[in-house]
């Protein structure tokens, strides 16, 4: 891969880009989202996209992967039903996403319950003025980065879930995104999650592409609101064509005595990059953060957490494995802010990483920053080789090498999907860990 | 069965085996006991294949073929266990879906389909009965969290699932208490037939009580340099291992 002809900055493209796509914003639908768009850009246009010299991307650098080759239109590929059944998980419900759009004739709702509201975030907007004040851009603050300043600049649609008060869905949502196309192409899908008051969600995520032949890069932002005593799942599994590069950040916020628990498995792409911020803002909230990546033959796994705590008697745990293959990266970076208030707290986390190959690189970094002084917090990262003796142990009783190590690495995986309780997403997950891992 | 001729071992450059021989026949017992520091370890080690160390002369043969040319696993399915020392936990490995793998790897050199579920299932259960281990440690990963003594009964299940025909315990009453021992013992003697053989590593005679040996030998200074019967085992027990350092201690390095 050539370094030395991606050094510009692709900033000016993307105002440009700005200008051309006014109509097909989001702002088309609503005067409030126009103006944080028009905002979002000029913001943007200071920081441009970063480069190895912002801190938060340190280890990463996006314009190995974002330059001013891709453009903002795609020509849109006619995929059937037949094409992407197969990517269907057991009886759920799903909403296909292609290229960050809802895809209504291609997903599989009959099994979403009445009370569950799926929309385009672009019609939403449309109907209502009071969730583009809230819940569009609603958790930003001068700290969006700069990938976030330009998908609220940009964006032209994506997809809001709400579950209303006091309703339990008992299902699982498959929200199905699959990169698709023949162009070198950036989106920016925007989705917006809403967990009312009591209320519980379990919402998947997979990624994918099908019939993919050209570079593109997804810059996608997802909103997620969990409202007093409410519990989302969010489980996500990223296993796109290495052709495709994804940001991906969703930004959380937690109500009091609210519960999230997150899973992000990581297996494919050429460049993934994670950002999962979780602002705790009401007491006794918990929270579990638990991520898998396995990386190898020249990709890039980077996974960035933020956990606020904010208010007092919180308790968050964090866990992420790394399995990095011969010729792969991974990054981590995990911080824990514990303010002033913030008494209390019980935070953890931990990053444990595999090193297989001789090219193989891991950067760790984990953070913890704490104002409060009645809190229990911890962290810790360990990264080795695969157990030697664990590994002649499993041989000595008939399993040969490359069995051995599959079933240690199958080992160390299944801590982390074990985590989920939905067990058909469960099950294809151990499968597709398993396709990945060696 | 087995026959050692000569062998001879290096770890980091330094020999621990100096020439060591050793025939064992079907249906035989051997007991090696020796003091520490004398290459038993590195004895049980070898035969299983570990790659630290280092083979610089000698021939290990199992039933005619030389096994020093095959990997851990390939002398595990021509039918050489090892009861391990120090055996290893594994969290995340569950103990049966792991016995389950490695009764259908070894099945499957020998030609041989996989285990029936229920079939398995039966095998289980009898052989868990034989060592008298708990269902509740056999449902939980590989000696997660599993006492020292469950440890070493977990050792000898694993034998008695897999069946081989040459067994090597590893100071397998290391860390053992006396009805440990005895059960892993019995375990062990329930499992002796004419077709297979033990060899026994260990530093005391205690267990040879329990699991009555065809030949005892000692090891010392990486040699066999007294082989007899049970009767040598008695005889260290009360004269200790001074007096074998005394009598061989002029062996050339």
């Amino acid at each position: 891969m050539s370094v030395a002809t991606i050094k510009r900055d692709t900033s000016a493209k993307w105002l440009e880009e700005f200008e051309l796509t006014a109509g097909n914003r989001l702002g088309a639908a609503n005067a409030t989202v126009k103006e944080k768009q028009q905002k979002a850009i000029t913001e943007f246009a200071e920081k441009g996209i970063p480069d190895k010299k912002v801190e938060d991307y340190k280890y990463t650098n996006i314009r190995l992967y974002l330059n001013d080759e891709f453009g903002m239109k795609g020509n849109a590929t006619r995929l059937k039903s037949s094409d992407i059944r197969h990517l269907f998980l057991g009886g759920h419900a799903t909403i296909v996403m292609i290229n960050g759009r809802f895809v209504h004739e291609l997903s599989s709702l009959k099994n979403l319950p009445r009370e569950v509201v799926v929309k385009n975030l672009f019609t939403v907007l449309k109907e209502t003025d009071t969730v583009a004040g809230i819940e569009f851009n609603g958790q930003f603050d001068e700290k969006a980065s700069p990938l976030t300043l330009l998908n609220t600049a940009l964006t032209q649609d994506g997809i809001s879930i709400t579950v209303p008060k006091g309703y339990d869905c008992k299902g699982p949502l498959h929200l199905l995104h699959i990169s698709s196309g023949t162009d070198k192409v950036l989106y920016n899908p925007r989705n917006v999650v809403k967990v009312g008051e009591g209320a519980s969600l379990t919402l998947i995520e997979s990624y994918c592409s099908v019939d993919l032949d050209e570079k593109i890069f997804t810059n996608s932002v997802t909103e997620m609101v969990v409202e007093k005593d409410a519990t989302l799942n969010n489980y996500i599994l990223q296993e796109e064509d290495p052709k495709a590069s994804q940001s991906n950040l969703h930004q959380v916020s937690v109500g009091t005595t609210g519960k999230f628990n997150s899973v992000i498995v990581s297996l494919n792409g050429a460049m993934v990059r994670n950002d999962l911020n979780v602002s705790i803002n009401g007491e006794n909230a918990e929270i579990h953060m638990h991520g898998l990546f396995v990386v190898k033959d020249g990709h890039h796994i980077d996974n960035h957490s933020l956990v606020e705590h904010n208010v007092p008697n919180c308790f968050s745990n964090e866990l992420y494995k790394g399995v990095v293959g011969d010729g792969g990266t991974g990054v981590f970076n995990g911080k824990i802010f514990v303010k002033q208030d913030a008494q209390k707290t019980n935070a953890y986390q931990s990053n444990k990483n595999i090193l297989l190959g001789d090219n193989s690189t891991i950067n760790t970094k984990p953070q913890l920053e704490i104002y409060a002084d009645d809190v229990k917090c911890s962290h810790g990262t360990t990264t080795g080789r695969l157990d030697e003796e664990a590994l002649f142990y499993l041989q000595t009783r008939g399993l040969d090498q490359d069995l051995a190590r599959k079933v240690l690495l199958g080992a160390f995986a299944k801590e982390i999907s074990d985590t989920v309780k939905d067990e058909a997403f469960r099950n294809h997950l151990e499968k597709r860990i398993q396709v990945h891992i060696v | 069965m087995l026959e050692i001729k000569n062998l001879k071992v290096s770890v980091e450059g330094k020999e621990i085996l100096k020439g060591l021989n050793l025939k064992v026949n079907k249906g035989e017992v051997h007991a090696i006991m020796g003091p520490n520091g004398a290459g038993k370890s590195t004895l049980a080690s070898v035969i299983a294949g570990k790659e630290d160390y280092e083979v610089t002369g000698g021939s290990i043969l199992f039933n005619g073929k030389d096994i020093l040319e095959l990997s851990p696993d390939e002398r595990a399915k021509e039918g050489v266990f090892l009861a391990f020392q120090y055996p290893i936990e594994i969290p995340g490995v569950s103990t049966i879906n792991f016995l389950k793998t490695a009764v259908n790897e070894i099945r499957a050199h020998k030609g041989m389909g996989p285990m029936e579920a229920k079939e398995f299932l039966a095998m289980l259960k009898e052989k868990q009965k034989l060592v008298q281990i708990d269902t509740n440690l056999t449902g939980r990963s590989v000696n997660e969290g599993f006492s020292g003594g469950e440890k070493k009964r977990n050792e000898i299940f694993q034998m008695a699932m897999l069946n081989p025909q040459l067994a090597v315990l590893d100071e397998t009453d290391s860390g053992l208490d006396i009805d440990a021992l005895r059960i892993v013992a019995e375990g062990v003697n329930k499992l002796r037939s004419k077709e297979n053989a033990f060899l026994v590593i260990t530093h005391y005679q205690r267990l040879l009580e329990y699991i009555i040996p065809d030949f005892v030998h000692v090891l010392y200074n990486g040699q066999i340099v007294k082989s007899g019967t049970r009767e040598l085992a008695l005889e260290l027990e009360s004269k200790g291992y001074d007096w074998i350092k005394k009598e061989f201690s002029e062996i050339p390095a």
